[in-house]
């Protein structure tokens, strides 16, 4: 037990001790897990509510791609990206190996398939008198879109808690294509990996308060949202 | 601008076999059948909203209207023309749905949705009109006043509505098709239908009764009167004088007397006339009696040997006014 305290106390001292190199990567890792968020989201749920409106073939076939895709191992989605910007890859000339837009592109890809698919199936979900009032109207697909998203919305921010949980929680891919340089691409989960490695126990765990904290704030900022627009409803 | 649908579906015709359905604009077919006899799926090919059908260029009322989230409002004005969007307005209106316009289209109730859907789908300019069972959530003192306005929007359009009430079939359609199985059994004017069935298994889909034709004549309390060459019919309506009307009563309304006296009653409706037809339906026989217009009756055959009702016999007829709907055609 006195091990543990221990390190408890460490990290509240290390808190305590809020320096600038820590504000730092609290700043990296909000920049880059809200933009890919942000991203995700604009790109996947409207991706989403194209799956969940129809029943060709085409978007059955998207559908099992996003849902492979919400499956998909982060250091994997990292690893292919990499390969992607390598200096000799095909994206090499971008020089975006090892840079933070390397790591929002990188949780864009992980961000996409979750926010398609929580939107999809929130839609796939609705009763198929909706679904039947919806094609008896004759909108364009535009109209019906939007008809459908303000429906589904509860859904909508469901995807958005979802596409920032997946991006704010993972280590691998940010690893891979950010290289967790000090200064530069080191963000909150990449730190508390360095820190563990290094046995740096109460650092790491002052790293990882902090990141709870921030998820708590933005999901209970979703979560406020989605009932209050629930009240309205 | 005539359509001869054939449909099947699914491919092997399993839930729905239809040859040579004709619709035409200015006609309103009443398909009428019993639940899961594929009117709906019917109407969807028609409407486009199932693979495989004609997909018209339509409005479309589905069966159990939805409304989105947003303003009642917000939802009448669902792919509407702003022109068309103002003719929704006035008909929500007369329909009695106008002073919701602001509230959350969830606050209403199922009734209220119907209206609303029903007026952003009459106001819509499609040369089709497709309904799928569009007076089902109303109250009964509301429906005729409804179907009355129905008839007028849909004006020279052709429609197809669907319905499992005698009434509202006779009301709203001029031409009838009566599914049963996913199979059209038989077709034609909807007074020929429900007084002349094809078959025992028409007769016993929609019953057998009268609808008759006429002009409203004059008006009593809640009773009109309408005219009908020589005969005049009495029934619980509200149709200005003047006006074209129809009459509906079931044949099992109507009581049989021989000879041209009768006896006396309270019935209001006394009318004289010749027996011209038998039709033998197994428990029940159903009697063809020429009045002017042609009326049928329903009787046992025990009360057939009673009466002695040969072809050409004087019978009397009677049928209490409360058993006859009079509404605008």
């Amino acid at each position: 037990m006195d091990f543990l305290f221990e390190v408890v106390g460490d990290a509240l001292s290390s808190l305590a001790g809020f320096g600038g190199e820590l504000r730092r990567v609290i700043g990296l890792t909000l920049v880059v897990s809200l933009l890919a968020t942000a991203m995700g989201v604009t790109i996947g749920v409207p991706l989403g509510a194209w799956i969940g409106l129809g029943r060709t073939r085409v978007r059955t076939a998207w559908l099992v791609a996003v849902n492979i895709g919400m499956g998909m191992p982060p250091v994997v989605a990292g690893l292919a990206l990499l390969l992607l910007i390598w200096d000799t890859g095909p994206l090499g000339g971008l020089g975006l190996l090892f840079t933070p837009s390397a790591m929002v592109a990188a949780q864009t890809l992980l961000a996409i398939p979750i926010a398609a698919g929580v939107t999809a199936g929130a839609i796939k979900g609705l009763p198929s008198s909706a679904s039947e009032q919806l094609a008896a109207l004759s909108l364009s697909g535009w109209q019906r879109g939007r008809v459908v998203l303000v429906e589904v919305w509860p859904g909508v921010l469901a995807a958005v808690a979802a596409a920032f949980g997946r991006v704010s929680s993972e280590v691998g891919a940010v690893l891979v294509v950010g290289g967790n340089i000090v200064g530069e691409t080191r963000v909150l989960t990449t730190a508390i990996v360095q820190e563990t490695r290094q046995a740096n126990f109460g650092d790491a765990l002052a790293l990882a308060i902090v990141l709870i904290v921030l998820a708590a704030i933005i999901n209970g900022f979703l979560t406020w949202m989605q009932l209050r627009d629930t009240r309205r409803a | 601008m005539r359509e001869k649908l054939d449909l099947r579906f699914p491919a092997d015709g399993s839930v729905l076999s239809i040859q040579g359905l004709e619709i035409r604009p200015g006609d309103r077919l009443v398909v009428f059948g019993p639940n899961g006899s594929g009117k709906s799926t019917l109407l969807r090919l028609m409407a486009g909203t199932l693979s495989g059908g004609p997909a018209l260029d339509s409005t479309y009322l589905p069966q159990h209207p939805y409304l989105f989230r947003g303003s009642a409002g917000f939802n009448m004005g669902l792919g509407l023309t702003t022109e068309e969007a103002v003719r929704a307005r006035y008909l929500a209106d007369r329909i009695g749905v106008g002073d919701l316009l602001e509230y959350e289209a969830s606050s209403l109730s199922g009734g209220e949705a119907q209206r609303l859907t029903l007026a952003r789908a009459l106001a819509k300019r499609r040369p089709w009109v497709l309904l799928d069972e569009p007076l089902s959530a109303q109250d009964e003192r509301d429906r005729f006043e409804i179907a009355a306005l129905i008839n007028s929007e849909i004006g020279d359009r052709g429609a197809v509505i669907i319905t499992h009430d005698r009434q509202e079939a006779a009301f709203l359609g001029n031409r009838m098709a009566v599914l049963v199985g996913g199979r059209v059994l038989q077709e034609g004017p909807v007074g020929e239908v429900f007084s002349l069935p094809a078959s025992d298994e028409v007769a016993a889909a929609v019953g057998i009764g009268n609808v008759i034709d006429g002009e409203a004549v004059d008006g009593e309390g809640p009773l009109t009167a309408l005219r009908a060459g020589e005969m005049t019919i009495w029934g619980v309506g509200d149709v200005n004088r003047g006006q074209p009307a129809r009459a509906v009563f079931g044949a099992e309304a109507v009581t049989l007397f021989r000879g041209r006296e009768g006896a006396a009653g309270s019935a209001r409706n006394r009318w004289v006339g010749t027996v011209t037809e038998f039709r033998d339906l197994g428990r029940l026989v159903e009697v063809v009696i020429d009045v002017g217009s042609r009326v049928v009756a329903l009787v046992t055959p025990g009360s057939q040997e009673v009466l002695q009702l040969g072809p050409g016999a004087k019978v009397t007829l009677t049928v209490k006014a409360t058993a006859v709907r009079v509404n605008l055609r």
